[in-house]
């Protein structure tokens, strides 16, 4: 080994002893050597901050019990139609903090650096069960919550009501909730209005059995991002210089002349409050396989108005738990913040009367800034039974905004017909001028 | 009307039929709707910069608009260059 010229590497720790990812690992900051007595380019990079996280847990909030600050109880509910708690006992109401300036959110866009995790945020670990159980604290008895779709859950011997408040790392507890603003009924009404609009092709079935009366309010998981970025794009467009016809009377063709340029744009720009589905299953927008494009439509929220985390706002509604890391949300990040780029210097290509054909695009990320969130859905479900599994037909109603945007089944046969009828009458009109002018 | 003959007439029935379709199915089915993120987030750009550079010319075409015109489709992307490549 110690006549050849370039020298082995060091031997690479092994895969299970000491230094591997199965020691135990040390505490985050440690460093085995004293950073000052090392060079200054060293220990300034050694000393340098780390990622900031913005720590959103609620200390005043535990996972059990919740009690109303007025008389102690514990059965707390969102009130309909604001963002206020109530106590059902006590009817004493009170408010959550909004989580926009409470962390200050929605500032400092432009000076956004690298990339900010809120602590609701952070990676999921794998071993963390989404089953949690607890001691509830008013009786001793045992009590779980299936986090996967619920946040609260009633102890079945004392009646207390107990909340998932801390901050685990299986995704379920987020930074921050939007609480429904947009009543049941009025969800409803919404609903009907939209398939009122939509039922001279609608499939029978769907048609039969259509109760929107069972709308199920939903908490979905989004993170919220903002990001502070530039976008630039290089192509080609061409200017119209003349135009001229040739040809006599019969076979008279257009010609165009152009200029051609090389078209490169810069913008710098932050966005702010960008939402991303932060579910797999609620990410995946294949409309051959699913119809959640249509929850995707229904975005944007008014996210400014969340408030701090509380597991009482959840109670009576059903939720869905985030499985999507920063790191694997990145790239749908990306390709959006490419789009708005794009979109952003359409304005300064007018000139360009022949259109622009873009080549090249590049991205430079700034800074990001990561926060988990809640969002509110009222979704309303018809499965269609088909090949492979059939088709899960959503219309879906924004909890907030009230904005409603569905998918309604067709029934093929009668689209079918109305399509060829108007196509036969179309031809019958063609045929008739056809047989006119000759 | 001599040679052409106003052949072309004959599509308006199967044209008609599929453009009538396929609206009546967007309408019903809304397969191609999606949050619009380029104008539904708040953005704040600084003006936008470049040049322009004149290359050459596209004389006698019959096309009415630059080949592969992606002025308008931000979504779909094109090459991408990266800052750490290689």
């Amino acid at each position: 080994m110690s006549n050849t010229n370039s020298p082995s590497p060091p031997p690479l720790p092994s895969a299970n002893g000491p230094g591997s990812p199965q020691d135990v690992p040390p505490l985050p900051g440690s460093f085995p050597v004293d950073p000052a007595t090392l060079p200054e380019a060293m220990r300034e990079e050694l000393l340098a901050p780390d990622p900031v996280a913005i720590d959103t847990a609620a200390a005043e909030l535990k996972d059990g019990l919740n009690r109303c600050p007025k008389c102690g109880a514990t059965d707390i509910r969102h009130k309909p139609g604001s963002d206020l708690l109530v106590c059902l006992y006590c009817r004493n109401e009170w408010d959550g903090a909004r989580v926009e300036e409470e962390f200050g959110f929605g500032v400092g866009l432009g000076e956004l650096k690298g990339t900010v995790i809120a602590s609701g945020a952070r990676d999921i670990e794998a071993d963390v069960a989404s089953l949690m159980s607890f001691k509830c604290t008013g009786c001793g008895a045992e009590v779980t919550v299936n986090t996967d779709n619920a946040m609260t859950a009633r102890c079945h011997w004392c009646r207390h009501v107990l909340g998932v408040n801390e901050q685990v790392a299986n995704g379920a507890v987020p930074d921050a909730v939007l609480p429904f603003h947009i009543r049941k009924e009025d969800a409803v009404a919404r609903i009907r209005q939209f398939v009122d609009k939509r039922k001279l092709f609608a499939l029978k079935a769907f048609k039969e059995q259509f109760t929107p009366e069972n709308v199920i309010g939903v908490y979905l998981p989004y993170m919220i991002v903002d990001g502070n970025v530039s976008v630039d794009v290089a192509g080609q467009g061409e200017i119209q210089t003349r135009s001229y016809t040739r040809g006599n009377d019969n076979n008279k063709k257009t010609y165009y002349d152009a200029d051609v340029y090389r078209v490169e744009r810069h913008v710098d720009f932050t966005i702010d409050d960008l939402p991303l589905e932060s579910s797999t299953e609620r990410g995946n927008l294949d409309t051959r396989a699913n119809t959640n494009n249509i929850i995707n439509t229904i975005l944007p929220f008014d996210t400014k108005n969340a408030v701090k985390w509380n597991a009482s706002y959840l109670s009576g509604f059903s939720s869905e738990k985030r499985n999507n890391d920063v790191e694997q949300l990145r790239p749908r990040l990306e390709d959006q913040l490419l789009s708005v780029g794009r979109a952003r210097v359409e304005s300064s290509i007018h000139r360009y009367d022949r259109g622009v054909r873009w080549e090249q695009e590049r991205l430079t990320v700034h800074g990001t800034r990561w926060v988990s969130m809640y969002l509110p859905v009222w979704l309303y479900s018809y499965h269609q039974p088909g090949a492979n599994g059939g088709m899960l037909h959503y219309i879906a109603v924004n909890g907030r905004t009230g904005e409603t945007m569905g998918s309604v089944p067709v029934q093929q046969w009668k689209l079918l017909l109305a399509a060829l009828t108007t196509g036969t009458v179309l031809e019958g009109i063609a045929l008739m001028m056809i047989v006119a002018g000759s | 009307m001599s040679d052409d003959n106003g052949l072309w007439l004959l599509a308006i029935g199967p044209a008609g039929a599929t453009v009538l379709y396929w609206a009546l199915y967007k309408y019903y089915r809304n397969t191609d709707k999606s949050h619009a993120f380029e104008r539904e987030t708040t953005i704040e750009a600084q003006p936008v910069t470049g040049s322009d550079e004149k290359t050459g010319e596209n004389n006698g075409t019959q096309a009415t608009s630059i080949q592969g015109n992606n002025a308008g489709a931000y979504r779909m992307r094109v090459e991408r260059v990266r800052d750490d490549a290689g």
